[in-house]
């Protein structure tokens, strides 16, 4: 009779465990959709990797001269942030010692956020949109800490063209609020 | 070149500063052109957007011009506009704690022409700065 009830016992318990485990199983399918910003968060995330081109600013044609920049993009943080690190090309990348500019973006709520940590001492903040076709993120200013007396980053934008090719285009504020809008035609270098 | 920058400004106003410093002391010429942004990014290691900064202040300020396809020059009258502006900020700024050093050592109107006369006339090209002009 002992025997019995243990093994009534083993049986409920192998049951009640298995449909546990199926309840599980459906859980991904309750899962909700990747909102916006986490789109266009993976949409940044496949730029990772190493990067070179020239660039242009438009307000000066004349002194375009095809010098190269790179531009490193790294997940970092468990796929939680995005380091974007813009260094003249064939330098050493020590941003104690060179003015390499560097800029995180990450995920808060339902915003893709961009903090441009700027040579010119301040921190602006921007958020992204993701394009209806998902080649375009769009970043506009939303804040800046620190002064602005030197200028600011005001706008970014980051066009995937494929897999090896991506664009991005930096409107810097100088002081008095002039633009000057610098064009970057990256192709992926590694 | 190994310049050491300061963390009081950004790179892109110190090379501001030392471009107005060479135009100042008769380095760079009115009509001249500048300094390839190519160059002076390898020669002081800086993102050459960092340049194009400099250059675009030097722009928006009044000295420098833009050439369509033949570069950016330093424009007629470039000094006597930055001599204008740099004395004015010189009185304005350095000179009430100059002043008040001299009051608070009793330092004599001969003894500072003395001193003055002492030194290198300020026509004279610093021989440091001429040898930190980018090549063009």
């Amino acid at each position: 009779m002992k025997i019995l009830r243990y093994t009534l016992c083993f049986v409920l318990m192998s049951v009640s465990a298995a449909a546990f485990a199926q309840s599980d199983m459906h859980k991904p399918a309750d899962t909700p959709a990747p909102s916006a910003a986490q789109k266009s968060f993976a949409t940044m995330k496949t730029l990772a990797g190493e990067w070179e081109g020239p660039f242009a600013v438009a307000e000066m044609p004349e002194m375009n001269d095809g010098k190269p920049l790179h531009i490193s993009l790294r997940v970092t943080s468990r796929g939680n942030a995005v380091v974007h690190e813009m260094q003249e090309a064939n330098t050493p990348l020590d941003p104690t010692k060179y003015d390499h500019p560097l800029t995180m973006l990450y995920v808060d709520g339902d915003q893709l956020n961009l903090v441009h940590y700027c040579d010119a001492g301040n921190r602006p903040h921007m958020t992204g949109k993701l394009s209806p076709d998902g080649k375009i993120v769009e970043f506009a200013l939303v804040d800046v800490s620190g002064s602005t007396k030197y200028g600011h980053m005001e706008h970014a934008v980051f066009t995937y063209i494929d897999a090896t090719h991506h664009t991005e285009d930096w409107t810097f504020m100088m002081p008095g609020d002039k633009p000057m809008h610098a064009h970057f035609d990256l192709h992926r270098v590694n | 070149m190994d310049r050491e920058w300061n963390d009081s400004q950004p790179i892109y106003r110190q090379l501001r500063d030392l471009v107005v410093g060479m135009i100042l002391d008769g380095i760079l010429h009115e009509g001249d052109p500048l300094p390839s942004v190519r160059n002076v990014a390898a020669e002081f290691r800086v993102n050459p957007l960092t340049v194009l900064k400099a250059y675009q202040q030097l722009v928006d300020e009044g000295f420098v011009e833009s050439r369509r396809g033949r570069g950016m020059f330093v424009i007629d009258g470039a000094r006597a506009l930055l001599l204008q502006g740099e004395r004015q900020k010189f009185l304005g700024e350095e000179w009430p704690r100059v002043y008040a050093t001299i009051q608070r050592l009793g330092l004599k109107a001969e003894e500072l022409l003395e001193a003055a006369s002492d030194r290198p006339s300020a026509d004279t090209p610093r021989s440091n700065d001429a040898k930190e002009k980018p090549k063009s």
